[in-house]
């Protein structure tokens, strides 16, 4: 049953990244009221899907590859919901809401099929763990994606091109991706320390030597780095835009590190 | 039948298409005195309800006339009838109005003004304003009467349509004068206007205008500078209210000033550039590179064109408005032809809507025909069908009713095609 619901939320992404092009570009509200419902109605199935997928396989936190990305789509979805509602944008949807398409597509119509027994997975703070800095990501992306948007607008209003398309505006744009990044800055610190604190209690001291941990602690000293940056040196347009990508790549070198670390991947504690 | 029961629609008029501003002018009507010329026009004979539309790119009378037989050789129907009101009201010679008069029948006068209030007929196509004083006037006329049922809802739903084109349509939503191109632009890069600095280098009325504008959006905040102080400060003074802080600077002092402004908007009669790039470069590091957007409205040109390439700086000359201004004006015809296709259908619902409603009146009047035939027949049997018991009584009241139904049903389908026909100008 959950696949279903999810098929029909991945159904409903599809619709909304469609319907959200004329939207955003041509700023037709037309689309824009078809584009929000739908992704309002597959957030909420792909919500009850999530709920069900993790109920019918007994834990609480997404394990396996598949899940953790469906929960990702999930919260960029929201991520979308809520710039949407606080600035009335919705440009950055042509970037979220394929990926939350994308991100869904593959669970939906194969889903994993690994399982886990290991008890600690069954615990409220792993899962907090796991959710605080998938939420840290989201906002990264975020970040990432407001900060393009910025450059294109940059560069549409610098060529003084006589028919702009309707993108968000350039301090609108700035203030998405500074706010995103201060939002996601306590969620990783907080699910970092989390993560920590049980690895301290279940592995030892031995756990920190892995390069995928270590790595992940360089991501959050890269993190507060740019951070640092963009709000005292008041870093906009293409510069802010290459280091929220070099920032994003470390995030993606994290994530990739997941699948070769020994002792911290999906089905490891 | 329509015509009979519903009255003809007119609408006669001119606009800035087929008069000269010499002969509107002369018929142009004050608001003050839009009320008195409406009940003027009321009390022509002839004329049941009516409305005055006058703007300082049309005068419009819209009509709706008696349409009996006898009243056509009495009563002003005619394109001349109309004229000798203006005539009469205007005391202006028919011959000087005729030449530029233009007249709409039913169909077309109801197309005609859907495309008023759309906007389609204006002088700038788009224009917000003209839906505006369509609905004063129609204030007007209601206060004193000239507008009732028909024109009621024939102008209720010229404003549905008018709504609907421009939320359906882009038709409103770019700028095509270059002060709102600049505003635009400003929120394009600030997003609200709320609380940003303006300053003013130099005067001009444009400039001005400008600033009004901004000011209008939110701009809480305007620095004034001139090579002669007293004239900023006088700039400055002419500024100021409640929700407005204002200051002239002094010209000395204006790259100290200027990293304070958000927009500068520059229009002095100097022979060189006042901002060249290096001084882009040194506003930006001193506002912590939030960007700067110059309206550069001066010829020659007061801002360096080589300081848009500053990040952070957006430069828009008096050339680079224009050319957004046109390019939007170019938008907007392209969203006129969509605008028209709404319209036509628009027309065509309220015609069938209308026809629809001229034909209820005769199939009433059938349907209560034949239920008298029915009673009449059903009460001349009574005697017969008084031993029947209720359940029978009951069976038989619905075996007329049903018989009565089916008789007159081609009749019923007959009246409706004729009102059609009757309606349709191509029949």
């Amino acid at each position: 049953m959950s696949l279903l619901w999810l098929r029909v939320a991945v159904l409903l992404y599809g619709i909304a990244a469609l319907a959200v092009l004329p939207a955003a570009l041509y700023d037709r509200p037309r689309w824009r009221h078809i584009a929000i419902p739908a992704t309002i109605a597959a957030v909420l199935f792909h919500f009850v899907s999530l709920a069900e997928m993790l109920s019918a396989a007994h834990h609480r936190l997404p394990v396996d590859t598949h899940e953790t990305q469906t929960l990702l789509g999930l919260l960029l979805a929201l991520a979308f919901l809520v710039v949407y509602w606080r600035y009335k944008t919705v440009s950055l949807g042509i970037f979220i809401l394929p990926i939350c398409f994308l991100l869904g597509l593959l669970p939906a119509f194969h889903p994993g099929q690994e399982s886990t027994t290991f008890p600690i997975l069954h615990t409220g703070w792993i899962f907090l763990h796991v959710a605080l800095l998938l939420a840290a990501y989201a906002a990264l992306l975020l970040s990432l994606l407001a900060s393009l948007l910025y450059l294109v607008q940059e560069r549409r209003l610098k060529q003084k091109s006589p028919t702009l398309p309707s993108l968000p505006p350039l301090e609108t744009a700035d203030q998405i991706a500074l706010k995103a990044l201060l939002f996601g800055l306590p969620c990783m610190t907080a699910g970092l320390l989390i993560g920590s604190l049980i690895a301290q209690a279940t592995v030892g001291i031995s756990y920190f030597r892995d390069p995928k941990i270590l790595l992940a602690f360089a991501m959050w000293l890269v993190y507060i780095a740019m951070i640092y940056i963009r709000r005292h040196a008041g870093l906009r347009g293409r510069r802010a835009v290459y280091l929220s990508s070099f920032v994003f790549f470390v995030v993606l070198a994290v994530w990739a590190a997941n699948q070769f670390s020994d002792v911290h991947r999906f089905n490891a504690p | 039948m329509s015509q009979a029961t519903q009255g003809r629609l007119v609408l006669l008029g001119i606009n800035h298409n087929t008069a000269p501003i010499e002969v509107r002018e002369r018929l142009a009507i004050p608001s003050t005195r839009l009320a008195d010329a409406t009940r003027s026009l009321l009390h022509q004979p002839g004329i049941r309800e009516g409305l005055i539309l006058s703007t300082c790119n049309r005068v419009e009378l819209l009509t709706l006339q008696d349409d009996t037989g006898e009243a056509a050789n009495t009563q002003p129907q005619t394109k001349a009838d109309l004229l000798r009101f203006l005539h009469e009201y205007f005391s202006v010679p028919p011959n000087d109005i005729q030449p530029h008069l233009y007249e709409f029948r039913e169909r077309e006068a109801v197309r005609h003004l859907f495309r008023v209030a759309s906007s389609l007929d204006s002088m700038v196509v788009g224009e917000p304003q003209i839906l505006g004083q369509v609905k004063e006037s129609y204030t007007i006329a209601r206060e004193v009467g000239a507008v009732s049922t028909h024109l009621e809802s024939l102008l209720q739903r010229t404003f549905t349509v008018a709504k609907k084109i421009r939320s359906e349509t882009q038709i409103g939503s770019s700028s095509v004068s270059i002060a709102s191109v600049a505003v635009d632009l400003a929120r394009k890069i600030f997003g609200s206007l709320q609380g940003k600095t303006v300053l003013l280098v130099g005067a001009g009325k444009m400039s001005e205008l400008a600033a009004r504008h901004l000011i209008h959006q939110g701009a809480a905040s305007i620095l004034v500078t001139n090579r002669t102080h007293s004239r900023a400060e006088k700039i400055a003074a002419d500024f100021a209210s409640s929700a407005v802080h204002t200051e002239a600077i002094l010209f000395d002092d204006l790259y100290a000033q200027a990293p304070r402004a958000d927009i500068v908007i520059s229009s002095t009669g100097a022979p060189q550039k006042i901002f060249s790039p290096s001084h882009g470069q040194h506003f930006l590091h001193a506002r912590r590179n939030r960007p700067m957007f110059f309206i550069d409205i001066a010829v020659p040109r007061d801002v360096d064109p080589r300081m848009n390439e500053v990040e952070g700086c957006f430069v828009y000359d008096i050339d680079d408005l224009q050319q957004v201004a046109a390019a939007n004006l170019a938008d907007r015809s392209r969203e006129a032809a969509a605008a028209e296709t709404i319209v036509s259908r628009e027309v065509e619902k309220y015609h069938e809507r209308l026809q629809s409603r001229d034909a209820v009146p005769a199939i009433k009047a059938l349907q209560q025909q034949a239920e008298e035939l029915r009673q009449a027949e059903l009460a001349r049997s009574q005697s017969k069908l008084a031993s029947l018991t209720p359940e029978q009584q009951a069976a038989v009241d619905a075996l007329t009713r049903s018989l009565t139904a089916k008789l007159i049903h081609p009749q019923l389908v007959a009246l409706r095609r004729r009102v059609e026909d009757n309606t349709d100008p191509q029949k």
